[in-house]
């Protein structure tokens, strides 16, 4: 009887994690497996070991452009962030103020970039924005004088074609999840400020802030992880197949994705793979242990 | 106190032009969109945001639905949909009642290590899993992606589920247990319909997910008759032409229509259900 009982968990469990396990856990396996060959386009079965030197070329070589990489990715990360929050903040107390009306008219309103899927908001944007002959910024350009321009060209302008599109996807949730946040805040504590004499920055930095901070925590966190494991931007925008539109920008996801689906190197691919796996298990351990403690 | 109603006002007249132009910045590509959707070739790239009425028309709805296989595209869109909403929420929910239920030996480890494979980005393994299909004859088959996006699915409805039965009392299901009712009985008359709320939300959030997917749905299905709806519209704007887009403009929309729909009905689930799974170790 006994013996039954301890088994009956695992029965309900079963299939799910024998699935999980075959299309999950294998191929990151398998994965780490390949990081260690030398397989490539010329070498798809007659692969061999060749210890660790995927992991050197992409750890100690400039040129292989991984470093790189994740240079270009940390400043994405932190660019997108603090300007996405900071906007989201300001955002959120807005539509906080007293006496507004449509508040509930422009949440909703707001909410559509992040209600669209995302590859559609990615594409339209290709097409109908950041176009050069008919995107509405090339218009918008002409209309006032100026001359067309290729957003996508170069890095540095696709860099920020990229950023404000991600930030047009991404402020939605964080400006709700903001506005949440500052709805739940205890009014007394104002006025008992305002009593105090305390000004508005003294009200933001001290109660708002504080107040706040707990709650937003961990969607800033899981918003930061989206961010670093972004691709379908610089990948849609700047590397789909057969058009390339120039820049040459990489993040490390779309560097690994490069390596495997485009320039056949499977052994370097799986070992960056395997190297931001292990960067992103660090990372959510550290931040689920701050969190804890908080 | 007429003076600080006049300011008053006056900040909130600011506060609403302010809005109003966030609210505009936010909508312009999906008006743009649309209105390109609406015109027809001759004004179609030229006219900016603003529709010449006489030139209103719903020939590019006409002839993406006619001219181009959209139908297909939506029927295997809607096949993989539904497949994978029925495997991951069939596995998902009795696994997610084990891990909420029942304490056992390597739970918590098997609950930690679900998290950091949600971590794990599924692109990064999408080589491997691209290797193993094509030695195993999985590729462009409608059951090899199912199974793919089942597996990432599972995890993320384990998680999402455990959450809701861990908020239903045991006592109910003690109490039935009392009444004489065996554990299947239990499952499927008490537990499942107090859980319907979370079932139906998740499975919802499922669906959305593979609708939305292009990644995989573009590297694995190769043949033209399998294309999903991603795979479909990305073939559409990649054409160079000018025609095509006003054409993927339509079809855009016909995509995004359902999901705005579903969306708001169950958005206020939604952040509930995204920072859920997450971070609660």
């Amino acid at each position: 009887m006994k013996k039954k009982k301890r088994a009956v968990p695992w029965l309900y469990s079963a299939p799910a994690l024998i699935l999980i396990g075959i299309v999950v856990v294998f191929p990151i396996i398998y994965t780490a497996y390949i990081s260690f060959t030398n397989m490539n386009l010329y070498h798809w079965n007659d692969f061999h070991f060749i210890g660790l030197e995927n992991y050197k070329r992409a750890l100690l070589k400039a040129d292989s452009g991984f470093l790189s990489a994740i240079g270009v990715t940390i400043i994405w990360t932190v660019v997108n962030m603090v300007v996405q929050l900071v906007l989201a903040y300001f955002i959120a107390l807005g539509l906080n103020a007293k006496g507004l009306k449509l508040k509930r008219v422009y949440k909703t309103l707001l909410m559509f970039p992040w209600a669209m899927p995302a590859y559609v908001s990615i594409l339209l944007w290709k097409v109908c924005m950041y176009n050069t002959e008919f995107g509405l910024l090339n218009q918008l350009v002409t209309a006032l004088g100026g001359s067309k321009m290729n957003y996508l060209a170069e890095n540095v302008p696709a860099f920020f074609a990229c950023t404000i599109l991600n930030l047009w996807m991404a402020l939605p949730f964080m400006i709700m999840m903001i506005d949440g946040a500052l709805q739940s805040v205890d009014g007394s504590y104002y006025e008992s400020a305002t009593l105090d004499g305390a000004g508005v920055w003294q009200k933001t930095w001290y109660i708002t802030l504080p107040c706040i901070r707990p709650i937003i925590a961990p969607s800033a966190i899981m918003t930061t992880f989206t961010t670093f494991k972004q691709f379908d931007i610089v990948y849609l925008l700047t590397k789909q197949k057969g058009s390339l539109s120039g820049a040459s920008i990489q993040t490390i996801i779309t560097y690994a994705h490069q390596n495997a689906f485009v320039s056949n190197n499977y052994g370097l691919s799986s070992a960056v793979s395997i190297l931001i796996f292990v960067i992103i298990i660090v990372f959510s351990v550290f931040t689920n242990r701050g969190l804890k403690e908080e | 106190m007429t003076r600080r109603k006049t300011k008053n006002l006056l900040r909130l007249t600011f506060l609403n032009i302010f809005f109003i132009a966030i609210c505009f910045l936010a909508l312009v590509p999906i008006l743009y969109a649309f209105t390109l959707s609406l015109s027809d070739g001759s004004s179609a790239f030229g006219s900016g945001l603003f529709l010449n009425p006489k030139h209103v028309t719903l020939e590019n709805y006409r002839r993406i639905l006619t001219e181009e296989p959209f139908l297909l595209w939506l029927k295997n869109s809607v096949i993989l949909s539904v497949g994978t909403m029925v495997v991951a929420m069939g596995f998902a929910t009795t696994a997610s009642y084990a891990f909420s239920r029942f304490r056992f030996k390597g739970r918590m480890k098997i609950l930690f290590l679900l998290i950091l494979l949600n971590a794990f980005p599924q692109i990064l393994s999408m080589f491997a899993i691209f290797r193993l299909f094509k030695t195993f004859g999985l590729l462009d088959s409608r059951l090899g992606l199912i199974l793919v996006y089942a597996g990432s699915m599972c995890i993320f409805s384990i998680w999402n589920l455990k959450g809701y039965f861990d908020t239903i009392p045991v006592e109910i299901e003690e109490a039935s247990k009392i009444d004489g009712a065996t554990d299947l009985q239990m499952l499927v008359k008490i537990v499942l319909p107090l859980a319907r709320p979370a079932i139906i939300v998740t499975a919802v959030m499922v669906l959305i997910y593979v609708w939305n997917e292009y990644l995989f749905a573009t590297t694995f299905m190769l043949s033209a008759d399998k294309y999903t709806l991603a795979g479909g519209l990305y073939q559409l704007q990649a054409n160079d032409y000018s025609r095509s887009w006003s054409l993927f403009t339509a079809a855009a929309v016909l995509v995004s229509v359902p999901i705005l729909i579903v969306f708001f009905c169950i958005q206020k689930y939604m952040v509930s259900g995204l920072t859920a799974g997450g971070v609660k170790g």
